[in-house]
C-alpha cells in the first residue's frame, strides 16, 4: 500500500514537541498514558488502512447521488459509521458519563489526521455525527441526550449541522426557517436548508439534525435565532420510528469530496416537522458557535491530511520517474548517461519541500491549537484563560492556512507529475479536488479573515495577540541557545515585529473610525500572519529536533531530525520572506478596493 | 480452556533495516516496532474468539525488554486477559523457545504465528512443542476446537490437509486462521488494568552465535518502457534483468 502519511511525523508532534502524555496528569485525562494513545493511533492506522485508503479512489468513482428519493452513497460509509461506532470514535472526547472515552482533543485530531489522509470523503460522516451529538450534550436537556446521544456515538443514526439557506450562506442573521411553539412544548419546524452534508443515506436508520431556525417574534438579525434538535424520524412511545416530515430533495453534484454527500433538506412541508430546542431560546448561534472552534480545527486538519497524503504520493512519483539529466559541473549534460530521477532537479526539490514545510507546518499548528483546547477546558484552574485566548485567536488560522496553502501544496505536488498529474489515473487530480472544499465551508476564507482581523486580533485589547508574541518569544530563546538556529531565530523575531507594525498601522484605520478600511484587505492580513505563526511552528520543531539530535535522545533515525531543521531553513528561505510583501500592500496608501473610492471599476 | 499466545515484536514493515557491531547485531535506533501480523492477526484473533465461544482465558507472552510492554499492551487491547513478559533479550529462536516453555505449563493450546516478519525462522513453535512434550501442528490456516478435541487445517501444496488432534498442543496460525481485529477505545483503557507479569528469564546455554547479518542489494531505479517498444522491454528482460 501507498504510504499517505507519516506515523513518525505525527508521533514527533505529538510526543517530543507538544509533550502530549504531559495531559495525563489532569485528572480528566489520568486513566491514559503515552502507550495507550499509542496503541489508539495503531488502531486507527489499522482502519483507515484496511477500509478507508483502499476505497478513496472508489467513493469519487462512484460518488454520492440523488436517486429515486434516494441518496446513494459509497458502501464504505456503512463500514466507517459501523466501526466507529463499535470502536467508540465518536464521542471519544466525551465524558464517560454520556458514553464518551474522555481522550484528549489533541488525540483525537491526530486520529482524525491518519484517517482524513486515508479517506477524506467518509470522515465528514462520523466527525459531523461527533459535532452534533456534543452540541445536544452541552447544551440540551436530558430527556434529549437520553432520546438520541447513545445512538449517535454507536453509529446507528447520523448526525447533521444545518445552518445554510439559500439566502443565507455566510451570513447567519438572514436565516428565516422558522419554528413556532406546540401546546407540548416542541415547535413546528418550517423551512429549507441547503449544502447539509451527510445529510441522508440508507447507512443510518435515522438522522439527528441541529437546525438554526427563528421561533416565531424573535428579533430580527443573530439574537433571534435558536438551535433545534430536529430528527428526521420521530420516535414513538413503543420506540419505533415515524416520519417527522423532513424531505431529502436532492443531492448536490461536485467537483470534490464526492463521496460525502452534500442534501438539500425540507422541513415542515407538510406542517408536521417537529423540533426540540437546544440551550437557551434566543441563543442558538452562541451555542453553534462554541462548537464551531472544533469544527474548524477539523475542516484545517482535513486540509493538512490530504495535502499530506499529496505529498507522498508525488514523494514516491518523484523517486521512480526517470526524465533528463542533471546539469554538471561546468553547465554540460552528458546525454549519453542514462536519464535521473526526476527527485534529483533542484525544481522538483523545491516543490516538494514546499509540499513538506506546508503539510508538517500545518500539522504542527493544529495539534499546538489542539492542546489549547485540552488545557483551556480541563487544564489547571489559573492558566484556562489564557489557552482560551490562544485558541480563539489561533482557530481562523489553523482552518485557513492549510486549506489555502494545503491546495497550494497539492498544486506543486500535481506538477511533479507533469501531464499524468492532469490525468485521472493517478491521484493527484482528486485531491487537487477534494481539498478546494477547504477553503469555503465552515466559513469561507474571507470570513476567516475578517473573524482574525475585526474580532480576534483586537479581543481583550490586544490581550491574544500579547500571548502569543510571548509563545513566540519563548521559542526565539530556545533557538537561540544553538548557534545554527540562532539566525532563525533572529528572522523569527523580525517578522513577528512586522507583523505587530503592519497591525499597528492597520489599527489606525479603525481608530478614525474607517471599518471598512480596516477590514478591507483582511485576507492579506490573513496570509501574513499565517505565514509568522507557521514559520513560528517550524523554528520550534527545528529547536526540538536540534536537542534530540545534540543530546542523542532519539525516538527516530538522525535523518528525521536533520530533515525537520532542513525543511525549517526552507520555510524561512522561500516562504517567510513572503510577508514582506503583504505587508507592503497592507500598509499602501492606495485603497483600490472600496466601492464609493472606485465606483467606476466593475460597473 | 486455557489458551497463551506468544508474541514478538518486529519492525515496521517500512523500516530501513541497518546492522551494527560488525554486522551481528540489528541496529534498532530510529525503527518503529509492531506486534509481529501473524501472532497478531491470525493466532491471537482466533485465541480470543474460541475465548469468546467456549469460555477460558488467553494470555500472551513475549521475550524481551520493557519497551516490549507497549506490544503487550496492545494485545491486551485486543481481547486477551493477561500478559506475562520474560525479562530477557531474545538472543536466539533457541532461548525464547526454552523462556515460553518454563511458562506455558498447564495451557490446553499455545499459539505461535506462522514466522516472524523479521527473522522469519518458523523455529520458535516446534522447539516450544518439543520442551513441552506435545504435539506440533505447523502453518494452520483454520482451528475448531471441541471439547478437548480440535480440528486444524492447514494448507497443502494443491490443497489442504485436516487433522484431528487432543489438547494441549501447539500450533503455528497461518494467513486464514481469522481476521485482523482492530483495538477498540474500551479495550485500549482497559489494558491498563489488566495484569502484566514480568517473570525472570530461566537459566540456558545458548548454542547459536550469529556471525554475519548482510542486506540484499539495493533495488535499482526502475525503467520505463514505451508500450509501442515490446522488443526493448523483451531485450531488457532478458539481458539485463535476465528473468527470461
Ligand atoms: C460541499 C459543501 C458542504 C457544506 N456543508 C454544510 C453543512 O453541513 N451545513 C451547513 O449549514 N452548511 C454547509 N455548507 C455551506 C457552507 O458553509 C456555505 O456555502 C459557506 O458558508 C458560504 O456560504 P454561501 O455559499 O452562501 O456563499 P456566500 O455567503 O454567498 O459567499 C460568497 C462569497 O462572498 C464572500 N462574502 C460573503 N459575505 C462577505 C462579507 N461580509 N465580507 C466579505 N466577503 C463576504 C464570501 O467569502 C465568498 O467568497 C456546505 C457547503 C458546501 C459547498
Amino acid at each position: 500500500m501507498a504510504k499517505y502519511m507519516s506515523m513518525d511525523n505525527l508521533r514527533f508532534v505529538l510526543h517530543e514537541m507538544l509533550n502530549v502524555e504531559e495531559l495525563c496528569n489532569l485528572p480528566r485525562f489520568s486513566e491514559y498514558d503515552k502507550d495507550s494513545f499509542d496503541i489508539l493511533l495503531d488502531s486507527v492506522k489499522g482502519a483507515a488502512d484496511q477500509y478507508m485508503y483502499p476505497t478513496f479512489r472508489d467513493c469519487d468513482h462512484d460518488p454520492a447521488r440523488f436517486e429515486d428519493g434516494k441518496v446513494i452513497v459509497h458502501e464504505s460509509v456503512d463500514t466507517m459509521m459501523k466501526q466507529a461506532g463499535e470502536n467508540g470514535t465518536i464521542g471519544m472526547t466525551f465524558d464517560y458519563e454520556v458514553g464518551g472515552m474522555q481522550l484528549p482533543h489533541t488525540v483525537e485530531v491526530a486520529c482524525g489526521h491518519i484517517a482524513e489522509a486515508a479517506n477524506n470523503n467518509l470522515t465528514g460522516y462520523t466527525g459531523l455525527t461527533n459535532g452534533s451529538a456534543n452540541l445536544i450534550v452541552t447544551f440540551g436537556s436530558q430527556e434529549l441526550i437520553d432520546t438520541y446521544v447513545p445512538k449517535m456515538l454507536a453509529g446507528k443514526w447520523g448526525g447533521t449541522m444545518c445552518l445554510t439557506e439559500p439566502q443565507a450562506g455566510s451570513s447567519l442573521s438572514d436565516i428565516s426557517t422558522s419554528a413556532k411553539l406546540n401546546d407540548d412544548g416542541s415547535y413546528n419546524i418550517v423551512g429549507q436548508k441547503i449544502f447539509i452534508s451527510g445529510g441522508d443515506h440508507e447507512y443510518c436508520d435515522n438522522f439527528v439534525h441541529l437546525v438554526l431556525a427563528r421561533i416565531e417574534g424573535a428579533p430580527a438579525g443573530t439574537k433571534g435565532i435558536s438551535l433545534f434538535v430536529v430528527p428526521k424520524n420521530r420516535i414513538q412511545e413503543d420506540q419505533s420510528l415515524t416520519s417527522n416530515d423532513v424531505i431529502t430533495a436532492g443531492d448536490f453534484q461536485k467537483m470534490g469530496q464526492r463521496g460525502y454527500c452534500t442534501t438539500h433538506l425540507v422541513f415542515g412541508e407538510k406542517d408536521d416537522c417537529k423540533g426540540w430546542l437546544v440551550g437557551p431560546e434566543n441563543k442558538g448561534l452562541k451555542c453553534m458557535f462554541q462548537m464551531m472552534n472544533a469544527a474548524r480545527i477539523d475542516v484545517g486538519c482535513t486540509a493538512a491530511s490530504v495535502a499530506t497524503a499529496a505529498y507522498y504520493a508525488s514523494l514516491q512519483y518523484a523517486k521512480e520517474r526517470p526524465q533528463g539529466r542533471r546539469i554538471l559541473s561546468g553547465g554540460v549534460k552528458n546525454v549519453e548517461a542514462e536519464q535521473t530521477t526526476i527527485i534529483n532537479h533542484p525544481d522538483v526539490r523545491r516543490m516538494l519541500l514546499l509540499q513538506k514545510s506546508v503539510i508538517e507546518g500545518s500539522l504542527a499548528l493544529l495539534l499546538q491549537c489542539s492542546k489549547y483546547q485540552d488545557l483551556a477546558e480541563h487544564g489547571p484552574e489559573d492558566t484556562r484563560t489564557q489557552n482560551h485566548d490562544l485558541l480563539e485567536l489561533l482557530t481562523p488560522i489553523a482552518k485557513t492556512y492549510p486549506s489555502e496553502m494545503g491546495r497550494v501544496s497539492i498544486s506543486n505536488g500535481l506538477q511533479i507529475f507533469g501531464g499524468y498529474g492532469f490525468c485521472t489515473e493517478f491521484p493527484l487530480e482528486q485531491y487537487y479536488r477534494d481539498i478546494r472544499i477547504m477553503s469555503l465551508y465552515e466559513g469561507t476564507t474571507g470570513i476567516q479573515s475578517l473573524d482574525l482581523l475585526g474580532r480576534k486580533v483586537v479581543s481583550k485589547n490586544g490581550e491574544a495577540m500579547k500571548l502569543l508574541t510571548k509563545e513566540m518569544i519563548e521559542t526565539i530563546k530556545s533557538a537561540s541557545n544553538y548557534d545554527d538556529l540562532k539566525p532563525y531565530a533572529e528572522k523569527l523575531k523580525e517578522a513577528s515585529k512586522t507583523l505587530e507594525s503592519t497591525l499597528m498601522h492597520l489599527l489606525q484605520f479603525a481608530m478614525n473610525g474607517q471599518h471598512e478600511r480596516y477590514i478591507a484587505d483582511a485576507t492579506i492580513f490573513m496570509e501574513l500572519m499565517s505565514n509568522v505563526t507557521i514559520a513560528w511552528q517550524w523554528l520550534k520543531m527545528a529547536t526540538v529536533a536540534k536537542t534530540a539530535l545534540v543530546t542523542g535522545n532519539m525516538t527516530f533515525g538522525s535523518e528525521f531530525y536533520e530533515n525537520k531543521i532542513h525543511t525549517m531553513k526552507f520555510y524561512y528561505k522561500y516562504e517567510l520572506p513572503k510577508i514582506f510583501s503583504a505587508s507592503e500592500t497592507l500598509k499602501h496608501k492606495d485603497s483600490l478596493t472600496i466601492l464609493e473610492e472606485n465606483k467606476a471599476v466593475l460597473a | 480452556m486455557k489458551q497463551l499466545v506468544c508474541i514478538s515484536k518486529t519492525p515496521e514493515t517500512t523500516a530501513k533495516i541497518n546492522f551494527k557491531d560488525g554486522n551481528t547485531a540489528f541496529d534498532e535506533s530510529g525503527v518503529q516496532f509492531i506486534m509481529n501480523p501473524y501472532d497478531e492477526w491470525y493466532a491471537l484473533v482466533r485465541a480470543i474468539e474460541l475465548k469468546e465461544s467456549l469460555g477460558g482465558t488467553v494470555t500472551v507472552i513475549n521475550v524481551g525488554p520493557a519497551s516490549n510492554d507497549v506490544v503487550i499492551r496492545k494485545a491486551l487491547a485486543i481481547g486477551a486477559d493477561e500478559g506475562i513478559r520474560v525479562d530477557a533479550e531474545p538472543k536466539s529462536a533457541l532461548y525464547v523457545a526454552k523462556q515460553i516453555a518454563a511458562n506455558a505449563e498447564g495451557f490446553d493450546l499455545v499459539y505461535c504465528g506462522k514466522e516472524t516478519i523479521d527473522y522469519n525462522g518458523s523455529e520458535v513453535g516446534a522447539m516450544v512443542a518439543e520442551y513441552l512434550d506435545q504435539p506440533f501442528v505447523s502453518f494452520a490456516t483454520k482451528l475448531e476446537v471441541e471439547g478437548n478435541s480440535a480440528t486444524v487445517t492447514r494448507d497443502i501444496e494443491g490443497g489442504s490437509e485436516i487433522s484431528k488432534i487432543d489438547t494441549p498442543f501447539v500450533l503455528s496460525a497461518a494467513k486464514g486462521m481469522a481476521e485482523q481485529r482492530i483495538p477498540n477505545m474500551r479495550g485500549i483503557m482497559m489494558a491498563k488494568k489488566k495484569p502484566l507479569n514480568v517473570v525472570e528469564p530461566v537459566g540456558f546455554d545458548d548454542k547459536v552465535v550469529v556471525s554475519s547479518f548482510t542486506l540484499p542489494d539495493a533495488k535499482t531505479e526502475c525503467k520505463m518502457i514505451d508500450p509501442e517498444n515490446m522488443d526493448e522491454l523483451v531485450r531488457l528482460l532478458q539481458e539485463e534483468a535476465k528473468v527470461l
